[in-house]
């Protein structure tokens, strides 16, 4: 009796079926229950147990890591990287020379871009990050159908003392921007002076420094930031032809360090400020357009950026439009032919579209100049539409229209072969292949071509 | 450091930051301030010339913002509550004043509204 009330008092155990499991009345145990550490003694509130709130939050992994300094990231986006030591160097091309470009048997080669060239290139900003370059060993280019033709006209210019005005149009990804590049490489190797203006956005998206002109209506702005920037991309690829140019005119009033004897890479190192870079950018373009001086190429890329009404305000809260900024309206003068070009030479410009915006003036301009051209019936104006810019029309009417569109099955072939020698193109070479990809490639589309093929080797 | 209106800025900010880090100047004041000493839209504090700085806080002192523009403010809540109008009791009791239930959900009208407003 009495053990059935022990029982009683202790806490209750499992029940478990006695005659089928004896119950272990003592665990088997080698220490006494007097060694064991007794629970903390509850003396005050402080003393009870405290509830902790579970939180939900991730705990925050914290690993030191060097963040990229400002810029870096941009920097490494915005990287041209010419030259990949993994492809294989392709034998037997030829490299550029001086007439190469205007031949007609160069037509449908690849030649290489010679390294001095590439340097001036490069400092004109020329290559572009979103081309292939980065998968070749060194930078080749195929001398289609129409470089022949544009290099031609660009020879032509010269003889005729007259600039050679031209808007390149065309599909996405059909070589506009390259084209630009082989007509610089063209104007570079024959000892023009060339100025490129990589990106017309650049000018008219207000994300550069802008100061109005005095006394001038309606008011004209220029970049000086920009201007500068440009002044010694200039001055860095044409060095050679700018060091034994002679001024023509005395600029002793822009600085004290231009004497009489001056060439015309003093003029362009003069300006050490932006302050002074658009004088003196405007000094060096007058003495460019002297009879005497060396013939200029003047390209710019993404037209449809400088002819609209720019992102800058002028003091009044007025729109600006794209032509009331001075180098762009000395680029425009020179498309219109307002600027003549007494020493032959080309203005280029190329449209984009990957970065573009409709433009319905430019649009009609360049579809009546193309119509004209080639003796078709000229498209009129849509009447209901009213955002028609006379300025733009006045711009492009001189210029002629060149479209690229796809490369022949032949210029593809030999664009695939070198790919195919690069170590670029898997598969074995043949005119199925090469068929294939031309359809693929839109019909010869360079860029669409190179997504087909080369799609799976671009980092 | 660059101080515009007494105000001190690190030479990284956006100057449209910086204006419009004052009180009662909004997107298009900032817009028309910088067009008006012709600054583009991603210039920096640090890149403004000196004498821009001198003009804009010369240009700033004009303009009632700040203090100015928080004095109207209360200015105008004090003259409905002193004609005794609806609004005006409304603010003084710390409530919405423009019909809104108040049921539930009245923090920014507590926060808010009150005679002497100061945000």
């Amino acid at each position: 009796m009495a053990s059935i009330s022990l029982r009683s008092l202790v806490r209750p155990s499992l029940p478990v079926a006695p005659r089928i499991q004896p119950i272990i009345i003592a665990a088997f145990s080698t220490t006494s229950l007097v060694s064991a550490a007794a629970p903390p003694a509850i003396k005050n509130r402080k003393d009870l147990p405290k509830k902790t709130k579970k939180t939900y939050k991730k705990k925050q992994n914290i690993v030191p890591v060097k963040k990229p300094a400002p810029g870096e990231r941009k920097a490494f986006r915005k990287r041209i990287q010419l030259s990949n030591n993994s492809a294989l160097p392709v034998a037997g091309l030829d490299a550029l020379e001086a007439q190469t470009m205007a031949r007609p048997e160069s037509s449908g080669r690849m030649f290489a871009v010679p390294d001095e060239v590439v340097d001036q290139l490069r400092a004109l900003e020329a290559f572009k990050s979103t081309q292939t370059w980065n998968l070749f060993r060194k930078p080749h280019v195929l001398v289609r159908k129409e470089t022949v033709e544009l290099m031609g006209r660009l020879e032509a210019s010269l003889e005729k003392k007259e600039a050679f005005k031209c808007v390149l149009t065309g599909s996405r990804l059909s070589g506009k921007s390259l084209m630009l590049l082989q007509a610089m490489s063209y104007a570079l190797l024959n000892e023009w002076v060339v100025i490129h203006i990589p990106e017309g956005q650049d000018l008219t998206n207000g994300n550069t420094e802008y100061s109005p002109v005095p006394d001038t209506e309606p008011m004209q702005f220029t970049q000086p930031v920009y201007c500068l920037k440009l002044l010694q991309n200039i001055y860095k690829a044409n060095r050679a032809v700018l060091e034994k140019t002679p001024l023509k005119q005395d600029w002793s009033r822009l600085s004290a360090t231009l004497k009489p004897g001056s060439t015309l890479a003093d003029l362009a190192l003069s300006a050490k400020e932006s302050e002074f870079a658009w004088p003196t950018l405007s000094a060096l373009w007058t003495e460019l357009t002297q009879p005497g001086q060396p013939p200029v190429l003047l390209t710019l890329d993404g037209l449809a950026h400088i002819n609209k009404v720019s992102a800058y305000r002028d003091p009044a809260f007025n729109p600006v439009h794209a032509h009331e900024l001075l180098l762009v309206r000395t680029f425009v003068d020179a498309l219109s032919g307002k600027t003549k070009l007494p020493n032959g030479g080309a203005v280029i410009a190329a449209t984009s579209q990957n970065n573009t915006h409709f433009h319905p003036s430019q649009e009609l301009a360049l579809s009546q100049l193309e119509a004209g051209q080639a003796g078709k019936p000229v498209p009129k104006p849509d009447p209901y539409e009213r955002k028609y810019d006379d300025r733009v029309y006045d711009a492009l009417k001189n210029s002629t229209v060149m479209r690229l569109e796809g490369v022949s099955k032949e210029e593809a072939r030999v664009l695939m072969e070198y790919w195919g020698a690069s170590g670029m193109l898997r598969s074995v070479l043949d005119s199925r292949v090469v068929a294939e990809k031309w359809a693929l490639g839109g019909h010869g589309i360079v860029g669409e071509m190179e997504r087909a093929s080369l799609i799976t080797m671009r980092m | 450091m660059v101080f515009i209106l007494g105000v001190s800025f690190h030479e990284g900010q956006l100057v449209k930051k910086a204006l419009e880090s004052f009180y009662a100047l909004g997107p298009t004041t900032s817009a028309r301030i910088m067009a008006k000493y012709s600054i583009h839209n991603l210039a920096k504090v640090g890149s403004l010339s000196p004498k821009t700085v001198t003009s804009l806080t010369a240009e700033l002192s004009q303009m009632s913002i700040e203090s100015d523009a928080r004095r109207q403010v209360q200015e105008n809540i004090r003259r409905l509550k002193d004609i005794g109008s609806y609004r005006g009791r409304r603010h003084a009791m710390g409530l919405p004043v423009r019909g809104q239930r108040t049921r539930t959900q009245t923090a920014t009208a507590n926060k808010l509204n009150r005679v002497d407003r100061r945000a």
